[in-house]
């Protein structure tokens, strides 16, 4: 499918983590079951470097299984991923995998569990500090322990504190702080500001933003809330029941969705400075997708559906500088827009 | 105006630790008419979920009222015995709880939950429970079929609008809601916001709202109270306080959230983090992380001045409020 990465997705050589056709399925029930759970499918990615790439999606979009695909945590059902050119599949000694893993770091999700609580904050990036850079003396270590805790916004005095003293902004820094101690090229960050009070998010989210400006790191920023997405990203990939729906850059994307999915997700951002006279009325979820037919997986929620829809799986095509996986779009562009149809089914 | 549905006067909740008191209410005052969306937005820690357990008086120790009146329908509910507030409950008001994902019981099928609430209450013809939950189940948009699931088979939104469903059985004329939202993503969330907003025109029930995301409640609420470590910081009508918040720090929540069309522009948040409350700052609470802050501040703690249709507690106000009064 090199051929269809069109303008959006990085050729080799300049990406830094690449994935190609990228595809997880997960039994269900018993070890004979022959029932499979397509979590991921034929999904492309590439991220650049000092690049911010947001993938976003709903709950069960299968975007975590993605991150997980990249941290490792999973292997793929098939597909490559690639870092730096090397193909993931290829590292197997344990050298190898301390490479990869101080090269990728992650970040999660809560910040209230990922913690061990009777351990102090610096536990976590004291034993990175050993694990991946054993070049350090203690000293250097302290030294770059309060190094990176500055460099996400947190006094070095911090390090002392158990998780229980800090709130769930420093925590989530401190998960950061964790992941740079590493001193890695790309950090995985899953949905690292959904548990945060909204008055927190801005400053998590600026911080990210410093840390590729000073650190030098790419991120992929897994969310579910597409405004935050704009906030930091350079680019967006949107994803829905394990396809990749839409991608390009940030502003293109957002400012014009052409997948009616982005479009649902960019009408349901609630945002007080503006007035709308309706919102989109969907109340449905993204199907469990469980030994699938073909055809586009958002047929059932979508307003503009064809017969096509339900006959082929659209594939992203390219569509001006972006990549769109939807039959209607690639025929006829002007015949999705600007969240009509979704205010028009409010209406009905 | 017509009588109030809820009046909260002068509330105070506190929190006996061993060392010290912590006042997680401090002097709260609020109505609510019936039929009335009042939103309540405060970080965490703000103390607003403390205010909605003391209203709804599921406080336990060492959590306990200190102070101040809830009246309800002409109840004093503080002074109501516990089994009086066991039959006004679910029947007369009803909470659905922040973490309402994990409040249903897993061991039980929905219809089953739904009709151990029902029989408590005196319904006990089978057939009128089935009907009864079968319709409220229908008015949430869930299947009725859904009865029989467990919690398990139902995904994190549609376990929410059973929880709203049983909340509504006995279409009680006050709903509290405890986050109800936050756990949601983005489009199950305004999903479930124009539903409650639906249901809430067309039952006329009155809605309590919690939420420490001002944009939820934005399209939905007729007033706004913003609350800042354990006080009312700024009371107003929806349209008022997103069109010209008073408060620096309403400003700093509306300021909060990237915006999704216009150019991109740089979000401050709020800097630092809430007070503790077991030792909340002296004069106005809000002053170390204001970027209003003036010489007074430290010193003089703010009442909460009417000003502009408005209630707020900040010294920037109390000139413009001297010369009102």
């Amino acid at each position: 499918m090199a051929g269809q990465a069109g303008n959006s997705v990085a050729p080799a050589g300049e990406a830094l983590l690449r994935a190609t056709n990228l595809t997880r399925h997960f039994r269900l029930g018993g070890m004979f079951s022959k029932r499979m759970l397509h979590a991921v499918d034929d999904f492309d990615l590439a991220i650049k470097e000092r690049e911010i790439v947001a993938l976003v999606g709903e709950s069960g979009s299968g975007k975590s299984t993605v991150a997980r695909l990249l941290a490792r945590v999973y292997s793929p059902t098939r597909g490559e991923i690639y870092f730096r050119d090397r193909a993931l599949k290829s590292l197997r000694s344990r050298k190898d995998m301390l490479w990869y893993r101080g090269e990728v770091a992650m970040v999660f999700q809560d910040p209230y569990s990922a913690f061990n609580p009777v351990f102090r904050v610096s536990h976590g990036v004291m034993r990175n500090l050993v694990l991946h850079r054993p070049e350090l003396d203690r000293h250097q270590r302290r030294e770059e322990a309060k190094r990176v805790f500055e460099s996400v916004g947190l006094s070095a005095e911090m390090l002392k504190k158990f998780p229980h003293e800090m709130s769930g902004g420093e925590r989530q820094r401190v998960g950061f702080a964790q992941a740079l101690a590493v001193r890695p090229k790309l950090i995985l960050a899953d949905e690292p500001v959904s548990m945060l009070d909204v008055s927190i998010r801005a400053g998590v989210l600026n911080m990210m933003a410093n840390l590729r400006e000073q650190e030098g790191v790419s991120i992929l920023y897994i969310t579910h809330d597409i405004a935050s997405a704009r906030y930091v990203a350079d680019r967006v990939v949107v994803m829905y029941a394990g396809h990749l729906v839409e991608t390009g850059a940030t502003e293109d994307v957002l400012q014009e969705p052409k997948h009616p999915y982005t479009q649902l997700l960019l009408s349901a951002v609630a945002d007080p400075r503006e007035k709308l006279a309706s919102i989109a009325a969907d109340s449905g979820e993204p199907p469990k997708v469980i030994d699938p037919s073909e055809g586009c997986r958002f047929r059932w929620r979508c307003p503009y559906a064809i017969e096509k829809c339900a006959e082929v799986t659209p594939r992203p095509e390219p569509l001006g500088s972006r990549l769109v996986a939807c039959h209607v779009a690639i025929a006829d562009p002007e015949r999705v827009t600007n969240s009509a149809g979704w205010t028009s089914m409010t209406k009905s | 105006m017509a009588e109030p549905l809820l009046e909260v006067s002068d509330l105070m909740v506190d929190y006996l630790a061993d060392r010290a008191t912590v006042r997680a209410v401090n002097h709260v005052s609020f109505s609510v008419q019936p039929g009335e969306f009042l939103g309540i937005v405060g970080e965490s820690g703000c103390g607003k979920s403390t205010l909605l357990f003391a209203v709804a008086q599921l406080l336990s120790p060492p959590g306990e009222i200190s102070g101040g009146k809830v009246t309800f329908r002409g109840n004093d509910m503080v002074r109501l015995s516990a089994d009086a507030l066991r039959h006004m409950r679910w029947r007369d008001y009803s909470v659905v709880m922040q973490s309402a994902m994990n409040s249903l019981n897993p061991m039980k099928s929905i219809g089953a939950q739904f009709k151990d609430t029902l029989q408590a209450h005196g319904k006990s013809s089978a057939q009128e429970i089935r009907a009864r939950s079968a319709e409220v189940l229908s008015l949430v948009g869930i299947d009725a079929a859904h009865l029989q699931s467990y919690p398990h088979q139902l995904s994190g939104g549609m376990r929410q609008r059973a929880m709203i469903a049983m909340a509504l059985l006995f279409t009680p004329q006050l709903v509290i809601m405890d986050e109800p939202t936050s756990a949601l993503d983005v489009v199950a969330q305004q999903s479930l916001m124009s539903k409650v907003k639906d249901l809430q025109q067309r039952l006329g029930f009155a809605v309590v709202f919690v939420t420490h995301d001002m944009s939820v409640v934005s399209r939905y609420s007729d007033r706004v109270m913003v609350m800042y470590a354990g006080q009312v910081a700024e009371a107003a009508g929806t349209d008022a306080i997103f069109e010209r918040p008073l408060h620096p720090y309403s400003r700093g929540l509306m300021d909060s959230f990237p915006s999704i069309r216009g150019p991109r522009r740089s979000l401050s948040g709020i800097p630092g983090s809430p007070p503790n409350l077991a030792r909340p700052p002296s004069g106005c609470r809000f002053h170390p992380r204001c970027p209003e802050v003036m010489a007074t501040c430290p010193t003089t703690e703010p009442e909460l001045y009417n000003v502009r249709g408005a209630r707020v507690r900040c010294l920037l106000y109390a000139e413009e409020a001297d010369h009102a009064g």
